[in-house]
């Protein structure tokens, strides 16, 4: 199966154009300041910093996140076909997909926690202690995925 | 200029240290990711605010975000000289290198730019305040310099020498 994504036309203008390979990294390195980016404030916020800043704001700002999202999962889906065959016998490849999904999901967590916890609050409520813990878990786990993903190139 | 910098470096005791220490180039671009993630992922909330999106944030609140923003800077201000100093010769002469430093250099002075015109007026903002043109010039000038930043340090790789 990773043979023939190899062998299909997106697989192949990525690997052998000039440009498609250089492009399609670009633009992952722009969707990952998107998404780790904005997680990582929404994590450090829901931990106690920048106090100002209302933690409701993180729900719309996640949306945006979720752009970059969808742009990385374009832009990586590209890139994975250029080499499958090398990248799903990557121990860091699938380390850093295992730390991007569990990333994504703790975003879902989050985000109903906060409705939950912001609801009839006005928006200033006090985050609870499981919400920080979760926040945590989600900073280290994209922390997590830019190390294995860096080391995708090296090990 | 940046080719007789590069020149008079190349060897020296920082320059063999980085290139015979063989974990440290796959450290110093994990630290320069993050430093990237803390510094765009700033920008983009406070920029963004700053042109009149997601009103409801408080406007000056987003300015907690600074130290944020300058700490990631910093880091990769000292995780890029180090790459430049591991391999000088071929930054120098690199095209991408090269207009990313001019597009620093212009997102430094759009930041100048905001700190004289924006930040003395953007306290007294509230959720109903229109951000004024200079305001959303600053913002977008600032989201798009970063951008071509980040996308001309991932061609180095890949472009001419020069």
């Amino acid at each position: 199966m990773f043979e023939w994504l190899e062998s299909t036309s997106v697989a192949i203008w990525v690997a052998e154009s000039l440009w498609g390979y250089p492009v399609m990294l670009s633009l992952h390195a722009v969707g990952l300041a998107v998404v780790v980016g904005i997680f990582s404030m929404r994590d450090m916020r829901l931990l106690g910093l920048f106090s100002g800043i209302q933690p409701a704001a993180f729900l719309p700002l996640s949306k945006l996140a979720w752009v970059g999202f969808i742009v990385n999962g374009v832009s990586g889906t590209a890139l994975f076909t250029s080499q499958a065959v090398t990248f799903v016998n990557s121990t860091p490849f699938l380390l850093k997909i295992s730390f991007i999904v569990a990333g994504m999901a703790l975003a879902g967590v989050i985000q109903s926690r906060l409705r939950g916890e912001l609801a009839g609050s006005g928006g200033d409520a006090v985050i609870s202690g499981s919400t920080k813990l979760i926040a945590l878990i989600s900073l280290l786990f994209w922390i997590a995925a830019i190390i294995a993903g860096r080391l995708v190139a090296y090990i | 200029m940046l080719e007789s910098f590069a020149l008079s470096i190349v060897d020296g005791p920082l320059n063999q240290w980085i290139q015979t220490t063989y974990w440290l180039w796959p450290v110093l671009e994990i630290i320069h990711f993050m430093g990237l993630s803390l510094l765009l992922g700033g920008l983009i909330v406070i920029d963004l605010r700053m042109a009149g999106h997601f009103k409801a944030l408080n406007p000056a609140a987003t300015h907690k975000l600074l130290p944020l923003v300058l700490i990631g800077f910093g880091i990769n201000l000292v995780t890029g000289v180090l790459f430049f100093y591991g391999d000088p010769m071929r930054y120098a002469v690199n095209i991408g290198f090269q207009i990313k430093m001019v597009l620093v250099f212009f997102a430094g002075l759009n930041a100048l730019l905001y700190y004289w015109k924006i930040n003395p007026v953007m306290h007294t903002w509230d959720a109903n305040t229109v951000s004024p043109p200079i305001a959303k010039f600053v913002a977008y000038a600032s989201l798009l310099t970063w951008t071509g930043v980040l996308l001309c340090g991932r061609l180095i790789p890949y472009v001419g020498t020069g």
